[in-house]
């Protein structure tokens, strides 16, 4: 099975280059996951970097760009891949070195989204209660990974990284927007109402489509955009 | 909601939109059943009231939603900052200009 796969080392390449690899048949198994390959192929070349931990699509740390779509090595079956399999690092991200890219400005962007609970009401005996209803509302949107699969992939977060938040980090603004124990909705809205927070956001729904974890990022920045609109009429 | 509300200009683009929309499917039909015949029929047709109305709000009104969506990619795209201020001030401009044309055709158009 064959391989191109970026690789750039800062301290020896002047520029970045794409570097071929071969793995034996011998060596492919069925049911293999793109990052098992990847691991191998360390093997045969132990400069070769990424990040990788879980192994289960749990962490988020091994996102790349696979044939030119945004994923997590870790669940993906190579034999869905069409070979030569293309690796390159998240595109419009900054590369560290190979496919490991510096995901600052991400985290960056997820605090200011400010992705904690605000409840200055004192403290109930047990602890805060929600109803069923209120509950499911925060479906489909704290499972978020942070692999930033999503935000490298949206148009809007390329040209402007430092003032669109991104969908990964909108996604946890809504989700705090929605939860029924927060007490700062008002504030997170007004926060988001400027023209680059939020409303860079075109609906391209490319974060939709690469969302490893199948979460859906544009509905919940529509979702929030229609939570304003009420709010102020 | 605040000065620099890109709620505002969300909303300002898609109510536009719908004025538009309506705007040049009423012009359409009314021009297809009621062709009019010659240049004075043309100039009763525009000048009624209502017509001039709906008209004049159309120009302003589709040149703001225009505004929204070229200021939209300038915001995106254009990085510096000197040339961004510069391009929206020449996109600004030109608008403007272009209303007010619009606006002064609808005028002479009355008092005639
Ligand atoms: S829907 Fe919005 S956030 Fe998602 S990729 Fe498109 S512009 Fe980016
Ligand atoms: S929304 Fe999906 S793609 Fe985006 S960071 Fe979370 S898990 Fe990753
Ligand atoms: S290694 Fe943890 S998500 Fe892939």
């Amino acid at each position: 099975m064959e391989f191109s796969i970026y690789r750039f080392n800062p301290e020896t390449d002047s520029a970045p280059y794409m570097q071929d690899f071969t793995l034996g048949d011998d060596l492919v198994e069925p049911g293999m996951m793109l990052l098992d390959a990847l691991l191998l192929l360390k093997e045969q070349d132990d400069s070769l970097s990424f990040r990788r931990s879980c192994q289960h699509g749990v962490c988020g740390s091994d996102g790349m760009n696979i044939n030119g779509t945004n994923g997590l090595a870790c669940i993906m079956p190579l034999k869905d891949l069409k070979a030569p399999i293309v690796l390159r690092p998240f595109p419009g991200m900054p590369v560290i070195r190979d496919l490991i890219v510096d995901m600052e400005n991400f985290y960056h962007q997820y605090r200011e989204a400010e992705p904690w609970l605000v409840n200055d009401s004192p403290e109930p005996e047990v602890e805060r209660l929600q109803s069923p209803e209120d509950r499911d509302q925060l479906d489909g949107l704290y499972e978020c990974i942070l692999c930033g699969c999503c935000s490298a992939a949206c148009p809007s977060y390329w040209w402007n990284p430092d003032r669109f938040l991104g969908p990964a980090a909108l996604l946890q603004a809504a989700r705090f927007i929605q939860d029924s124990r927060d007490e700062a909705t008002e504030e997170r809205l007004e926060r988001l109402d400027d023209a680059y927070r939020l409303y860079r956001c075109h609906g391209i729904m490319n974060c939709t489509q690469v969302c490893p974890k199948g979460l859906n990022p544009a509905k919940a920045i529509g979702d929030i955009r229609r939570t304003m609109l009420k709010r102020s009429v | 909601m605040s000065v620099l509300s890109g709620q505002r200009a969300w909303l300002l683009q898609r109510i536009t939109a719908i004025y538009a929309g309506l705007y040049v499917f009423l012009a359409v039909v009314l021009l297809l059943a009621r062709p009019p015949a010659d240049h004075a029929a043309w100039l009763a047709t525009i000048t009624h009231p209502v017509i001039w109305t709906a008209t004049a709000a159309f120009a302003v009104l589709m040149l703001l939603h225009a505004w929204i969506g070229l200021r939209d990619v300038i915001l995106d795209y254009v990085r510096p900052f000197g040339v961004r201020l510069g391009a929206l001030a020449i996109v600004a401009i030109l608008f403007l200009l272009l209303g007010l044309w619009a606006l002064w055709i609808l005028i002479e158009a009355a008092l005639r």
